[in-house]
């Protein structure tokens, strides 16, 4: 269990801190802290205040040496499928770039698939920016037609996520 | 080593440190935000990652978006150009934390020169002149009075932590300084967070020449000599030239001195400027650009040196190719191409209708520009550089002119006609120049 002292302490950490949040496990007890909100499903707003020049030294995790595959060049986006030719349809975009994580980790299964119904607010992946997991939520309440990125694959700004058929 | 380049910005600077990136068969990625999709510097790369909306606060001065733009490419170093994150000692961190290279100075390096006040402290103490004035910041308004009498009026006000012409207010007597020092610290703290100012003796008329430095890892600080760049208004330069008129060997000398001894007392690495202010035979610290600047390409011209390549080396962990300062040859002026009205100097973004390109010896372009790109009203109005070199200043005049008349830009309003009439300018030709030439051409700041 974690005592009071230890709740207050962690709580002012991430709340002191920039990082998105902590998770921790000890003697079968889980705690969640999510420290600051993450952003919304397509706004794009940055997870740093976008000046640090007056902001504390941040301390950021060192990077992994190897990326596990690269990014494509800025492609055109394909028009060609029926679906986003589709009107009816709401596009989930990536409001950071990062990478795209269809399950909150490796063994989960995914937040959701191809048909599944969804509600607005609900998580729907993962994208990966600086090692802090920004969980992205469905802005409108509807049926997943189409997920576009493979899970790992990293992502842009504005790039689209997912189709919705409200 | 380094092998894959990211390029944290946008426009001709992001294309310049492509090209140098391709000489030396590095590859690159190019970042953008949504208004720069169509531009060249997205072409131009190997990669590229759209990293935020139009506004640069949350793409090009987004540090997250830039980090991870790295890590997802796989790139393993990190060139800023100049502006956006190019002296955000705090970015730069950042990027070293992240196990990337800085293509830069070190972040201590940019974080001392950032601020002004203990900037001039610094270099004074290893022998740098300076103009006299308060060597910490002012604690009362009696201190700012004394010292004014004691440096003699007209004396400047200067944010600690200023910059680029903010937060400054000139006191031509007593009375004015006392009115204006509890404006100028409000500035400071509105405009940077930090009140502190700092009172110099001012100069009414004198000339803006900079030095360029190098510096690699292994101890090597080499100044390459001067550009003029007194042409200027609301403190951005328009015109600058190399060599400058009224700097003879002698003072050449004395000035890459006092610049190498500025950027060893901060532990310099990479490309730097030293400005200072000239007047009379003497000159003065002002403040060290720890950047490439806007205007490298014209010490290029007269050195034979690639200043971009030499930073990547150097990044690199090699040392500089040259050993000693190079001999100056030929004269060369830059011409910066706004995107703005050449008489109103109102911001003139759009389509670009129509282009046409100076050609011909002793001309060198670094833009981004071409016929049917749009400029975005949301970044800075630099549209193109032309460089001109000849043999002598009179040659590179006569070549400018005829460069700038080959020059068409349709579409949008330009600062090429502004240029032509600076070049028929008789005080322009002879070289008698200083900071406040521009005021004939365009009424002062107010």
């Amino acid at each position: 269990m974690f005592t009071f002292e230890e709740l207050c302490q962690l709580i002012r950490v991430v709340s002191e801190s920039r990082v998105g949040g902590v998770e921790l496990e000890r003697d079968g007890s889980r705690l969640r802290i999510d420290g600051v909100p993450m952003p919304p499903a397509v706004t794009g707003t940055p997870l740093l205040p976008p000046s640090v020049a007056a902001a504390p030294p941040l301390a950021f995790p060192a990077l992994a040496p190897t990326v596990a595959s690269p990014a494509p060049a800025a492609a055109p986006r394909s028009t060609s499928e029926a679906e986003e030719d589709d009107s009816s349809l709401t596009f989930v975009t990536s409001p950071i770039v990062g990478t795209f994580y269809r399950a909150p980790n490796p063994d989960a299964e995914p937040y959701v698939k191809v048909g599944d119904h969804v509600e607005k607010g609900q998580v729907l992946c993962i994208v990966e920016a600086m090692k802090l997991m920004n969980e992205i939520e469905s802005d409108v309440s509807g049926t997943v037609a189409k997920i576009y990125p493979e899970n790992g694959q990293p992502v842009e700004f504005g790039e689209r996520l997912f189709a919705i058929r409200p | 080593m380094i092998q894959k380049v990211l390029i944290a910005n946008r426009g001709e600077i992001a294309l310049r440190i492509i090209a140098a990136c391709r000489e030396l068969g590095l590859s690159t990625v190019a970042v953008f935000s949504e208004a720069d999709r169509d531009s060249q510097h997205v072409r131009m790369a190997d990669e590229a990652v759209c990293i935020g909306p139009p506004f640069s606060k949350a793409s090009y001065l987004n540090v997250t978006a830039v980090i991870s733009a790295a890590e997802i490419t796989g790139a393993d170093a990190i060139h800023p150009g100049y502006g956006f994150l190019a002296e955000n000692a705090a970015f730069a961190e950042v990027v070293e934390e992240c196990g990337l290279t800085w293509v830069g100075p070190p972040p201590s390096a940019i974080r001392l020169m950032g601020d002004k006040a203990t900037a001039r402290r610094t270099v004074a103490q290893r022998g740098v002149p300076v103009l006299p004035g308060s060597a910490t910041p002012l604690t009362s308004r009696e201190e700012a009075v004394r010292l004014a009498y004691e440096v003699g009026f007209p004396v400047i006000l200067k944010a600690s932590a200023g910059g680029g012409g903010k937060g400054m207010r000139v006191a031509a007597d007593e009375r004015e300084l006392r009115h204006c020092f509890d404006t100028a610290r409000h500035e400071a703290e509105r405009a940077f967070g930090v009140a502190d100012v700092y009172l110099e003796k001012y100069l009414t008329a004198p000339r803006h020449i900079e030095i360029q430095v190098m510096a690699d890892s292994f101890g090597r600080v080499i100044a390459l000599g001067e550009r003029e760049c007194s042409i200027q208004r609301r403190h951005q330069k328009l015109i600058e030239e190399a060599p400058s008129p009224v700097v003879t060997e002698e003072l050449r000398r004395q000035m890459c001195d006092a610049a190498a001894a500025a950027a060893e007392a901060v532990g310099y690495r990479s490309a730097g400027t030293v400005e200072f202010l000239y007047d009379d035979g003497k000159f003065y610290f002002m403040e060290m650009n720890t950047r490439i600047q806007v205007e490298h390409p014209v010490t290029e011209e007269v050195t034979g040196l690639d200043l971009v390549v030499e930073q990547l080396a150097v990044a690199s962990g090699q040392p500089l190719s040259f050993r000693r300062r190079p001999k100056i040859s030929g004269h060369a002026i830059e011409f910066r191409i706004n995107a703005e009205d050449p008489v109103t100097f109102a911001p003139s973004p759009g389509q670009i209708t129509e282009l046409a390109l100076p050609v011909g010896p002793g001309v060198r372009l670094e833009t981004h520009i071409y016929a049917g790109y749009r400029v975005p009203p949301y970044y800075d109005s630099l549209v193109a550089k032309l460089i001109v070199r000849g043999r002598d200043r009179a040659e590179a005049i006569t070549r400018s002119r005829r460069a700038l008349s080959m020059f068409r830009v349709g579409g949008i309003k330009t600062s090429i006609p502004l240029h032509q009439r600076i070049l028929q300018d008789p005080d322009f030709q002879e070289g008698r120049l200083s900071t406040r030439f521009m005021e004939r051409f365009a009424p002062p700041a107010s």
